[in-house]
């Protein structure tokens, strides 16, 4: 999952080999597109979600996204990240983070990132969410081995420990 | 103690906290590529670039497809060599059954049958039939998806989209909308299905309605800039203004929410050549698959309508109605019973009838017209009955009709008040 | 000075001080926020979308909508 045109559909085709296109524009994927990757011998089945900004919905398209992670409990989530726009991706991985479900975020457009003198220190930002991280470029296929063998240590992670790891959080002062 | 999920604060509020420990940005550069992002959304620059892409993007289309393929290649191929070959090795020959349906149905001329010198007017299932999806429509349908891929890709479509919520909010839509325009430009199949991401089901049934009648498809375009190059502007002129002026009348009836654009902008990027290509495939393929079957079988009951005469009846009972509404003869029938499985193929059985001379240019500007909104091809109308529900589809067809006698007549009405009709 | 983002001018800075009830979630995952640096990136002329500038990533919101989000300006 991820926002729109974070590259996630570059990352299904090279994580599957499947057939599917990419699009910048965003919610063009809106029909899912499943396929089947190599994960320590076996076959898993990969879904390609629906860009998403966040898990309240405001379109069909953010529907679908929400709709279809309902449907997979027990799935794994690979969170794809635009390192240029670290918080607001990092919210939507909370977002994910707090309904439970493991997580593996990729920073994608690492490069993208270094030329633009953002820096991201990557083992605190793992350390602090307890999932595995890992910078990826989905161009040229930079991190993947890595992203994939990380698959595996995803687990759901409480986000009071991930509160208590960010040394705290403002209780709701102002209304929400 | 904290409640999950978390407020919108909370979670900020968390985020805050963990960038300040791994974040860094260092100096902020301003880019070349961040100036043009932001010039082609301003009005003052990004409309005359705006005009300028369509425009690069209609000579892409009208030289690439037109004039190198289907002008410079494919006419003279299907016209000397295919049609004459098969006329000369055609079992039966000019007259018999099976020969008008597979190669040449011929037409009479001062009271005598004679042969057909292009692959239009002969209405063959071998002749018409390939030229058409092969011929022409192949070309133009490839040069379109090749600029839109590349549009897409770059991460132009947002900004248009941007540019054009302003009047498209007027009528009830997103801005967003111009993507299921756009796209159904192309064919209305996709076009229908982009409208999934419009936010409420009132913006899907307007932009699905609106497609479905005043967008022709890539394929009905290429094939039309072949016969009527000249009468183009006048049919995009008025299909626009039906488009808005009709968009315009239902967003006021139909009752629903119209809510504003949120839409994020994101930067330009360089298309990669891989993507492109697949998608050209995938989209050219579909198409392919859809169009020649329905091509060909259209071919086949046209044909066999004109054998048993059935063309003629409603041609002559029809007839009256079709002249005295919307101004067109009765021999308009045969395009538009064709116009219900493909409009390109439509537009082909009307390119024919051109070609015997009996119709004014108004004539023929109305028929196009009406070829374009009086009915969804048939796969577009089987994809709007899955896409809406029934109270909506009924809406869809009751406005359809509507709009189709609406305008028709007032084109025609147009016509007889500036005395052209 | 406070004003509604739909009032401010091209190219003009302010941080987002209240957005309005529903609106804050829709608007929460883009990373359009309470406290943020805020830049109008263009205005379209007749009634059109405004487009937004918050941590480098461009917005279009309705200009409906951005009445709803109040700015602290100059």
């Amino acid at each position: 999952m991820g926002h729109p045109n974070v590259g996630k559909s570059v990352f299904f085709n090279r994580l599957t080999g499947a057939k599917v296109f990419e699009s910048n524009y965003p919610g063009t994927t809106v029909d899912f597109t499943k396929g089947w990757m190599h994960l320590g011998g076996e076959d898993v089945e990969l879904i390609d979600v629906p860009g998403a900004f966040s898990l309240e919905p405001k379109d069909l398209a953010e529907e679908v996204a929400v709709k279809m992670l309902e449907e997979n409990r027990d799935s794994v989530v690979i969170c794809v990240l635009d390192a240029t726009k670290v918080e607001r991706g990092l919210y939507l991985a909370l977002e994910i983070i707090e309904r439970g479900y493991p997580v593996v975020v990729a920073l994608n457009m690492w490069d993208v990132a270094e030329d633009k003198n953002i820096r991201i220190d990557v083992e605190k930002l793992e350390r602090i969410l307890g999932v595995p991280v890992v910078p990826t470029i989905a161009i040229s296929g930079e991190g993947f081995k890595e992203l994939v063998s990380k698959i595996k240590e995803a687990t759901p992670v409480k986000i009071e420990k991930i509160i208590e790891n960010a040394g705290g959080v403002e209780s709701a002062a102002v209304s929400g | 103690m904290l409640k999950v999920p978390l407020s919108v604060d909370e979670r900020w509020n968390l985020i805050d906290r963990i960038s300040k420990q791994t974040v860094e940005f260092g100096a902020r550069k301003h880019t070349l590529k961040d100036a043009i992002a932001e010039l082609t959304v301003k009005p003052l620059t990004g409309i005359p670039v705006a005009i300028a892409v369509l425009y690069g993007f209609w000579s892409f289309f009208v030289d690439f497809a037109g004039t190198l393929f289907t002008d410079g290649f494919m006419v003279r191929l299907f016209d000397e060599h295919w049609l004459p070959w098969l006329q000369s090795v055609f079992p039966g020959g000019l007259g018999n059954p099976f020969y008008a349906l597979m190669v040449d149905a011929g037409h009479i001329e001062n009271g005598v049958l004679v042969a057909s010198d292009n692959c239009l007017e002969s209405f063959g299932v071998l002749t018409s039939g390939f030229f058409v999806p092969f011929g022409v429509v192949l070309w133009a349908v490839l040069a379109f998806y090749l600029m839109f891929a590349l549009l897409e890709d770059v991460g132009y479509l947002p900004r248009l989209a941007v540019l054009v919520d302003t009047v498209l909010h007027k009528i009830g839509l997103h801005g967003y909308a111009i993507v299921p325009t756009f796209l159904a430009l192309g064919c209305n199949i996709p076009g229908v299905t982009a409208t999934r991401p419009l936010e409420t089901r009132k913006q899907r049934f307007l932009m699905i309605t609106l497609l479905s009648v005043f967008v022709p498809c890539g394929a009905q375009i290429g094939i039309m800039q072949d016969l009527v190059p000249e009468l183009m502007g006048w049919i995009f002129l008025t299909l626009v203004i039906g488009y808005l002026g009709f968009g315009f009348i239902l967003n006021k009836i139909v009752p629903g929410k119209s809510p504003e654009i949120i839409m994020d902008v994101p930067p330009y990027r360089m298309p990669m050549m891989k993507n492109i290509v697949s998608k050209l495939w995938i989209r050219t393929s579909r198409f392919l698959l859809v169009a020649v079957p329905f091509v060909l079988l259209g071919c086949l009951i046209v044909g066999l309508m004109y054998l048993t005469g059935a063309m003629d009846w409603l041609a002559t009972v029809l007839g009256s109605f079709l002249m005295s509404w919307f101004g067109v003869p009765g021999e308009t029938v045969s395009p538009l019973i064709a116009g219900f499985l493909r409009k390109d193929l439509a537009v082909g059985v009307l390119g024919g009838l051109m070609e015997q001379g009996i119709m004014t240019t108004f004539q023929v500007f109305t028929s196009v017209v009406l070829l374009c909104i009086y009915f969804p091809c048939l796969a577009t109308f089987a994809l709007m009955l899955k896409e809406e529900n029934w109270k909506e589809f009924l809406g869809s067809i009751a406005s359809l009709v509507a709009m189709v006698l609406v305008y028709g007549g007032l084109i025609h009405l147009v016509g007889v008040m500036l005395g052209v009709a | 000075m406070e004003k509604k983002l739909s009032e401010m001018d091209f190219d003009e800075e302010g941080t987002v001080k209240e957005i309005e009830g529903t609106l804050r979630k829709q608007v929460a995952g883009m990373g359009i926020r309470e406290g943020k640096n805020i830049r109008m990136a263009t205005k379209q002329p007749i009634k059109g979308p405004v487009v937004v500038e918050v941590d480098e990533s461009l917005t279009s919101l309705g200009l409906g909508v951005a009445e709803k989000i109040v700015v602290e300006v100059g």
